[in-house]
């Protein structure tokens, strides 16, 4: 399955991770009266989208998802009246930045962003971890999937309790067939030289 | 409790980063040491493990749903330093993988659930399993270290979004304490659930978590309590008349009680005077409560302790 | 000839006391292509974690396994470890990094190579399996197919005299099975298959061990073995339909074609 590399994946990773986190906290800290760096990092934000052909569905779906806090936010400062930094400071500074995380994560592949941070010299057991991680995210939802619908399957009435013992027991098996599967995976590495 | 960008101002953002990072430095250093290789891959897959079981459900009411946090949990079925870096690996991977978390505040995110809630987590679990013997113990201890960890990382939270002046601590403070009272009870119902399957099927794993003695634990409580007087002490003193100040601020006061002023101000027992005492006395009653309920749970759970509880209070 | 794995009353209990191996003795020559067969919990998997001393986990065996005339021990683990490449059940407890090329460069970066031989090794590994075009694709995005010749990969890349393969096709669908069976009748050298699927030792293995509780219950040509139905019957296995339309003397890999299996359709 060979396909031409996207424009996303001839721009280094390292370039991309590094400006992201300039931007990011660049933003975040910035002061509101900064009008001039909100603009030009909401530019350049537009234009990447453009540039690397993002979808824009999931942006903004996630944008919805950030409205909460920006409601908690507005509610905080109208309890505490004019002293605040006010919600729109607030809620302009985490959009951007949460923006800026997502168009980071459209066009980085987070195996690319680990690379990074290996050659970074990041503690090795970390990076090991975050990699493992990863691998093995889908598959253990996977498992906790199977397993919920195994369960869904044979319950007949349902009642709360009943259904957090049940989600108990399911989480209980997951943390099982994760630490099998670690001991496994020890055994994999051993066998091709890992000490 | 995922605090995003744009909550913490640069004072904030940087003294968080910096604990985070001492701590998780000696955390990875502590376990390239010790951890023996076979358990090496247990951490990514417990990370892994974390995010999986934040997917599954558990219904509270008329359709919402509460999950797995985990810091309690992961730190009594591995370990704390484990704790620290699965929880940590597991917050970075939700800041850069799914942008939940701000990248600013990601210091203060691993702070909070990384360090305070597993360090409270654990020392809360070893401190009531030394009281209440065998697997109905170890139940209880984790069901009420779950709730434990849960409101004091909220605490902690609260107090950093006061330093930052994002949210007044007068405000910041009550809301997120009672919150978390609540949702912590859902924290410690569900990991003392987990906990229990693992027991039963897999008492070999429950039995076998390394301890690391009380000495590597003194480490991290130090470290965690040093965040807690940075966050939160300078208003801990500061607070009694801070309600009383918002009142008067949006004019409630003379008009007596307003729905979110009458609900906060309701968090305080009537009758006593003094602010401070009064959530100190609430903060008590709901420990007090929380306690009672994961009596309660182990005892459902566990009927008699001599029947599966018999390995496990060998061990213990 | 000298033989290149030579095994020789080896016992194992698991850490919980649990019998796994009881005086194990044979021996495979250089080249030879063995099937592993015998029934669930026979401790199949168990004697092939002990060919490159991941078992037993102390390293003070009794000097039980030898791989090329040598003991295994604590002091040679690495260099036995090159010679024998492990295939393991699962691909998903295999395939652990984060990119195909990644997991596949995992063992060469073990043996200290330099990182342009790591790369060379890489891509003839993914050459050999016809993944070369998936190399930077995340595991998670292979078909079970994919994964297992990536695992493959993985294993190939140390560049082993020996192959020992645990249950090379289980999970695959009819196609991923074919394909992979031809992968490995293409691969020349040393290899040891334990598996269930009894046409693949048909057609693969000249020669087959059954294991029983641990124990060897028979070791000699395939075909005799398998066309033995009480023996067969005795150790869970059973008599492939397969040898009912061959000549009970001659194995299907002296066949003159190579997909006999696939030449006698719905057959009962």
């Amino acid at each position: 399955m060979s396909r031409p590399a996207l424009a996303s994946e001839r721009t280094p990773a390292g370039l991309k991770l590094g400006l992201a986190l300039v931007l990011a906290v660049g933003t975040a800290l910035a002061p509101t009266a900064w009008w001039w760096w909100h603009s030009a990092v909401a530019a350049l934000l537009l234009a990447s989208v453009f540039i690397y052909r993002i979808r824009i569905r999931p942006l903004l779906a996630k944008l919805l998802w950030f409205s909460p806090f920006v409601a908690g936010a507005a509610l905080a400062s109208a309890l505490q009246g004019p002293a605040s930094p006010g919600w729109r400071a607030v809620a302009q500074r985490g959009g951007l930045c949460l923006l800026i995380m997502l168009v980071l994560g459209a066009t980085t592949s987070f195996s690319a962003q680990l690379a990074v941070l290996r050659r970074m010299r990041v503690p090795a057991l970390l990076v090991t971890t975050l990699a493992l991680m990863y691998r093995y995210l889908q598959v253990l939802s996977d498992e906790a999937q199977r397993m919920h619908r195994a369960r869904a399957c044979r319950t007949f009435v349902p009642s709360r309790g009943r259904t957090w013992m049940v989600s108990g027991e399911i989480v209980g098996r997951l943390f099982i067939r994760a630490s099998e599967r670690a001991e496994r995976i020890y055994l994999a590495m051993a066998a091709r030289g890992w000490r | 409790m995922h605090l995003p960008d744009g909550f913490l101002d640069a004072k904030t953002a940087v003294v968080t980063a910096a604990v985070a990072a001492v701590g998780l430095g000696a955390a990875l250093r502590q376990l390239r040491r010790e951890l023996p290789p076979r358990r090496v891959p247990l951490l990514g897959l417990g990370a892994a493990f974390v995010f999986a079981a934040q997917m599954v459900n558990f219904p509270v009411a008329s359709g919402t749903s509460g999950h797995l946090v985990g810091g309690a949990l992961v730190a009594a079925l591995l370990g704390l330093p484990a704790a620290v870096v699965v929880v940590s690996t597991v917050v970075i991977a939700q800041c850069f993988l799914f942008a939940d978390g701000g990248v600013t505040a990601l210091g203060a995110n691993i702070f909070n659930m990384a360090m305070v809630a597993p360090v409270t987590g654990l020392l809360v679990y070893r401190a009531v399993q030394r009281i209440i013997p065998g697997l109905r113990g170890q139940i209880a201890a984790l069901a009420f270290a779950g709730w434990c960890s849960a409101v004091v990382a909220a605490v902690v939270c609260a107090g950093q979004l006061a330093w930052s002046g994002t949210v007044a601590w007068s405000v910041a403070f009550p809301a997120m304490a009672a919150i978390h009272m609540l949702i912590g009870l859902g924290e410690g119902a569900i990991s003392a659930l987990v906990f229990y399957a693992v027991a039963r099927t897999r008492p070999d794993i429950v039995g076998s978590t390394p301890a690391g003695g009380l000495r590597g634990i003194v480490g991290y409580g130090l470290l965690a309590a040093l965040g807690v007087a940075l966050f939160v002490a300078p208003f801990a003193c500061a607070w009694p008349d801070g309600l009383e100040a918002v009142a008067a601020k949006l004019g409630f006061a003379r008009q007596g009680a307003s729905s979110t002023a009458a609900w906060l101000a309701d968090y305080k027992l009537p009758g006593i005077a003094s602010g401070g005492l009064a959530t100190a006395v609430a903060g008590a009653a709901g420990a007090l409560i929380a306690f009672v309920l994961a009596l309660l749970l182990s005892r459902l759970l566990v009927r008699a302790p001599v029947e599966v509880g018999a390995k496990t209070e060998a061990d213990s | 000839m000298r033989p290149l794995l030579e095994i020789t009353n080896l016992d194992y209990d698991y850490p919980d006391g649990t019998r796994a191996l009881r005086e194990v003795s044979f021996a495979v020559a250089p080249g030879e292509c063995v099937g592993l067969l015998g029934p669930n919990g026979s401790g199949k998997s168990t004697l092939l974690l002990h060919l490159n001393g991941i078992l037993p986990e102390k390293a003070v065996s009794p000097g039980a396994v030898r791989i090329n005339g040598e003991i295994i021990s604590a002091r040679n683990l690495e260099a036995v470890r090159r010679q024998v490449g492990l295939l393991f059940q699962d691909p998903d407890d295999q395939l652990f990094g984060s990119t195909v090329e990644e997991d596949v460069a995992f063992g060469p970066s073990q043996l200290g190579l330099a990182s342009d031989a790591v790369t060379e090794r890489v891509r003839r590994a993914l050459a050999r399996v016809g993944l070369a075009n998936h190399a930077r694709r995340p595991p998670h995005h292979l078909s079970q197919g994919e994964k297992r010749r990536a695992c493959l990969a993985g294993v190939l890349a140390c560049e082993p005299a020996l192959l020992a393969l645990d249950e090379p096709t289980s999970g695959l669908d009819p196609r991923g099975r074919r394909e992979f069976k031809t992968l490995l009748q293409e691969l020349a050298g040393t290899k040891l298959i334990a598996t269930h699927d009894l046409e693949l030792v048909v057609e693969l293995c000249p020669r087959s061990i059954v294991l029983d509780g641990g124990r060897i219950v028979a070791d000699g040509p395939t075909t005799e073995l398998l066309n033995n139905e009480a023996l067969m019957l005795a150790h869970g296995l059973e008599r492939p339909h397969i040898l009912r339309h061959l000549h009970p003397h001659r194995s299907v890999a002296d066949e003159p074609q190579p997909d006999a299996g696939e030449k006698l359709p719905g057959l009962s």
